[in-house]
């Protein structure tokens, strides 16, 4: 009787039942059906235009007429390495970058730290709302908002010159400044992240074994949210290195490669030699990562 | 062992966590080499004393002392105890060596004395051969006893132990609790013990203190706990009891007096007793449980063997000698 | 803006269904056209902004609407920022005309993306200004691609507080920027090395510079230098009139190149005064061409001869800030409008040398030497700013 019920339940499943049953019975082809979207989305949007920078890269351009010549060049390659203009301002866009970086870790790390450890939840809840907030506001407006700020008649000369200094103007320092402004929200946010998941019994563990507060911070809180500084540092160093409008807009005449490679899009219309410079900090990030993996910084994540 | 000077001191401590008091007013003193059970339901207090004299906490009131010294506003790394934390609290990037080695390292010991300290401190809790691991590749009796090793190898005056076995399996534990009252005899320091678990402090214990409300209901041997609980609180947590207020004890006895009586205080005769209808039977391999009803009083009582079933009529005799009076 | 955005989709829709079916008036093959036929239903357009306004930006100002009112032919306008940006929006084939400045004619015509213009088809092309007809930025080999827009100058603008004395030359923004060290500023383009080029044809007389967008290596060379130099000195550079009228407002820049519309709109207590150096000035004459892929080339014509009418080219010059290119836009103008960009001004627009593209056989004339072409400018204006 048994069987005979059990025989006419399995008879009389309905074509989603039986889907269902073999995919649940076979997790592989589960995991391929939910992914195969992404995954194509991810190679034709991601993987593809890549390669198309890549292979735009070695392209030429009729200089008068502005048509691309396909083929194969090194031309833009031999411009990139030869001409001292690229290597100076490959540099200097580094500079930036690491300076925006360090800067944002260094404020970052106390801010964090109270937030996760040491804020009342009432008060995180505040600080967290007073970080996320900038981000809702377009990043145009507060590079704007910043242009105003750093300006002749601005805050920033208002509050400085009383104290002897200055603002620093529409400089690399203002463009730093405003930059570091800009990434600073993306590189609280995973410290903060890290930070909140370091059980807080280890910092008692650590006290507790004789460490005074500063051999705590840097034995036992800094490897455990090295990977979160890690992951604010990629945000705040690649968003910089990418950067062309907020220099536009504070930096003066100075000038980034990003500002290069919209020049050689917008103003001279040569793509190929925007796709190579434009590999430069496709590059540089990929040594990043690889210096960041060598070190372990990733292992715990 | 010198008595004269305890290991521990508490003088009025209190602990109010806004309007609450978790710790209220406690005085105690601790022996040097003692182990030292506080025991308790959660929300007790004992481990918020742990936590005042490991020095994560201060006392809203009253005063800490370490062998003699007033350290109560001292960091927790000035002071010479350590704590074996409920959840080991180890260093996951680290290797199990480096963990143990973590505390002589602060502390600018040579590297060949930190070599040989945690080579011992391994040996102790027998997992010579672990120091390569890392802790998430231990299992939770392994990693246990990596935090014990840690905490042993600065040889502190005092170990303060939060819970330590709460997380282990029945059998782990009972074997834990075996090796943890050797280490502390090998040793010789002085072990606080904070746990829920009766039982583990009944097997463990020199002294148990009872937490109850921020208080301690009752301070004494192990066995005085069991003989001669002090209190109703005591009497039901301490091992199990049946409590009988006034009126059932008329009943039962005669005196109008609250009383509590041992299960395994109660026999089990042919003849003599009194009438008891058997309402549940739970067998516990070692020994039987009856839950029995005696003119409508419940009675829990142990017996070693025999085969009863549910309605049976048995006769039990109680002794009033070995009624306690609360 | 929205509503904008939703009319252009489904004007850009039309086309493509248009085109796809086959059954629209498909482009001539850049071929001149030789009479006008029956208008098409839509036409699109490629300006700099405020070149078609229909109403939308201010409803004071639409010229777009009586246009389609008049000729059936809807406007779908775009602009663009700069004559680069222009050039790679043109090259898509949407458009059937375009508004170019002189530094990007030459290209457009070069690479066949226009047509030559049949001026004979369009009524109002006798009243232009002749010394903006047949200019070597709208006509190649005696064929005729674009009718004038409008005209104006890159003038020199001074805060006149922190400016003293009033500057006549450029040789404040030049040999003697440091005195207004970081608040120099300079148009952000390769063709303003033009205006340093025009700067080296007085004051430099050995390089023999003739036409400041005629040079060969070494003059360019000659320019770049004094380009660096400036470097020294500059603020930052402008190619949005909104960001230098601002610097200006703020005092961030007192002194530098500039449009007369940016003069205009400087906040009414900002203490600024605009002049024609002595050297002359660069400038540019913006011309209406019509593509070589238009889809409708008779809208487009009818767009090009309504543009140039004394009352639409009033508006339209006026509102952008710029001469006009047909003097009797002048009485639809507001008061004094053609003296204040002084149009017709003839001893005025022979001291300006318009926009265009440097090409490798020099403009000059000179054939015993190549010039340096756009590209060279365009690497050269990326080094200058370093």
């Amino acid at each position: 009787m048994v069987n005979a019920v059990g025989k006419a339940e399995v008879e009389r499943p309905s074509l989603a039942h039986r889907i269902s049953t073999t995919l649940y019975s076979k997790p592989k082809l589960r995991l391929r059906l939910l992914l195969s979207a992404p995954v194509t989305w991810l190679g034709l949007v991601y993987i593809a235009a890549l390669l198309a920078l890549l292979v735009t890269a070695f392209f030429t351009v009729d200089s008068f007429t502005g048509e691309i010549k396909p083929g194969f060049s090194l031309q833009n390659f031999t411009d990139l390495f030869t001409n001292s203009l690229y290597s100076t301002v490959t540099l200097r866009t580094i500079g930036i970058a690491l300076g925006v970086t360090i800067v944002d870790v260094l404020i970052a790390l106390p801010i964090a730290f109270y937030m996760a450890k040491i804020a009342s939840p009432r008060t995180r809840g505040i600080l967290l709302i007073s970080i996320l907030m900038p981000l809702w506001a377009s990043y145009l407006v507060k590079a704007y908002a910043w242009r105003s700020v750093l300006s002749n008649v601005g805050i920033a000369a208002w509050l400085l010159r009383p104290i002897g200094l200055d603002t620093p103007g529409y400089s690399l320092l203002g463009a730093g400044i405003t930059l570091g402004y800009l990434w600073l929200p993306y590189v609280i946010l995973p410290i903060y992240a890290s930070l909140e998941k370091v059980p807080s019994n280890l910092l008692e563990a650590s006290s507790d074994l004789g460490a005074k507060t500063f051999t705590t911070l840097r034995k036992v809180v800094f490897p455990l949210i090295l990977p979160g500084i890690v992951a604010g540092s990629i945000f705040s160093f690649s968003l910089t290195l990418g950067d062309y409008i907020t220099i536009n807009i504070v930096g003066g005449a100075s000038q980034m490669l990003g500002n290069l490679v919209y020049g050689n899009v917008g103003v001279a219309n040569n793509l190929p030699m925007a796709a190579a410079i434009a590999l430069v900090p496709v590059v540089i990030m990929f040594g990043y990562l690889t210096a960041v993996r060598k070190t372990g910084a990733l292992d715990n994540l | 062992m010198a008595k004269s000077m305890p290991a521990i001191a508490l003088k009025g401590l209190t602990k109010s966590f806004g309007t609450t008091k978790a710790v209220d007013n406690l005085n105690l003193e601790i022996g040097q080499g003692e182990f030292f059970s506080m025991l308790g339901p959660s929300g007790s207090g004992k481990t918020t004393v742990l936590r005042m004299i490991a020095g994560f906490e201060y006392p809203t009131s009253g005063t800490v002392a370490l062998a003699g010294q007033d350290v109560t506003n001292l960091a927790p790394f000035d002071r010479d105890v350590n704590t074996v934390f409920q959840d080991y609290a180890l260093f996951n990037h680290l290797s199990v060596f480096e963990n143990i080695e973590y505390g002589l390292k602060v502390r600018k010991i040579s590297k060949a004395e930190r070599t040989e300290r945690v080579n011992e401190a391994l040996r102790t809790v027998r997992l010579a051969d672990f120091g390569d691991r890392k802790p998430a590749q231990l299992s939770g009796g392994q990693r246990q006893r990596i935090a014990l090793a840690r905490a042993i190898v600065v040889k502190p005056k005092v170990l303060l132990l939060d819970e330590p076995l709460g997380a282990l399996d029945l059998k782990l534990r009972e074997q834990m609790q075996i090796e943890l009252k050797q280490i502390q005899r090998e040793l010789g320091i002085t072990f606080i013990f904070v746990t829920h678990d009766q039982e583990e402090a009944l097997t463990l214990s020199d002294r148990i203190a009872v937490f109850n409300n921020g208080r301690i209901e009752q301070l004494g041997t192990p066995q005085e706990l069991y003989e001669k609980p002090a209190s109703e609180f005591v009497a039901g947590f301490v091992g199990t009891s049946n409590i009988f207020s006034a009126e059932q004890a008329q009943v039962l006895f005669g005196k109008k007096t609250k009383v509590a009586l041992r299960p395994e205080k109660i026999e089990v005769v042919t003849r003599g007793g009194n009438q008891a209808r058997v309402i549940e039977v739970i067998y516990l391999g070692s020994f039987i449980r009856l839950i029995l009803d005696v003119q409508g009083i419940q009675i829990k009582a142990t017996v070693d063997s025999g085969v009863f079933h549910r309605d049976q009529t048995v006769q039990i005799k109680m002794n009033v000698t070995d009624l306690v009076a609360l | 803006m929205q509503k904008k955005a939703t009319f252009k989709l489904l004007a850009l829709g039309a086309v493509a269904v248009l085109a796809l079916s086959g059954c629209s008036a498909a482009g001539n093959g850049g071929q001149m056209l030789d009479k006008l036929g029956d208008p098409e239903k839509t036409v699109s357009l490629l300006g700099w902004p405020g070149y078609a306004e229909d109403g939308s930006t201010d409803p004071a100002y639409d010229w777009v609407t009586p246009f389609e009112t008049e000729t059936g032919c809807d406007v779908t306008f775009k602009s663009y920022g700069t004559s680069d940006e222009a050039i790679s929006l043109f090259k898509t084939g949407d458009y059937d005309a375009i508004a170019a400045s002189g530094d990007a004619t030459l290209r457009l015509i070069a690479a066949g993306d226009v047509q030559p213009l049949n001026t004979s088809l369009l009524q109002n092309y006798d009243g232009v200004y002749d010394f903006l007809k047949d200019r070597d930025f709208n006509t190649v080999d005696g064929k005729n691609y674009g009718v004038p827009h409008g005209y104006g100058a890159n003038l020199l603008m001074y805060n006149t507080e922190e400016v003293s004395p009033a500057p006549t030359s450029w040789s404040v923004v030049f040999d003697g920027a440091s005195e207004y060290k970081g608040k120099v500023t300079a148009y952000d383009s390769p063709i303003y090395i033009a205006d340093a080029a025009l700067y080296l044809m007085t004051h430099s007389p050995e390089l023999n510079i003739t036409n400041p967008y005629a040079l060969d290596e070494d003059q360019l060379a000659a320019a770049v230098e004094l380009l660096k130099a400036q470097r020294e000195n500059v603020g930052e550079y402008w190619s949005d009139y909104l960001k230098a009228i601002q610097a200006f407002d703020t005092g961030d820049t007192v002194v530098g190149t500039t449009w007369q519309v940016i003069k205009n709109y400087l906040a009414a207590d900002t203490p600024a005064a605009v002049v024609l150096p002595e050297e002359g000035a660069t400038g540019w004459s913006d011309s209406w061409m019509v593509s070589s892929k238009a889809k409708s080339p008779n809208c487009a014509y009818l767009w090009l001869d309504y543009i140039i009418s004394p009352q639409a080219n009033a508006a339209a010059t006026e509102y952008f800030g710029e001469a006009p290119a047909t003097p009797d836009a002048c009485q639809y103008g507001s008061e004094g409008f053609c003296e204040t960009y002084n149009a017709g001004d003839t001893e005025f627009e022979s001291q300006l040398w318009y926009w265009t593209t440097p090409t490798e056989k020099c403009l000059d004339g000179r054939t015993d030497v190549k010039c340096t072409d756009y590209a060279k400018w365009t690497t050269a204006w990326q080094e200058v700013k370093g």
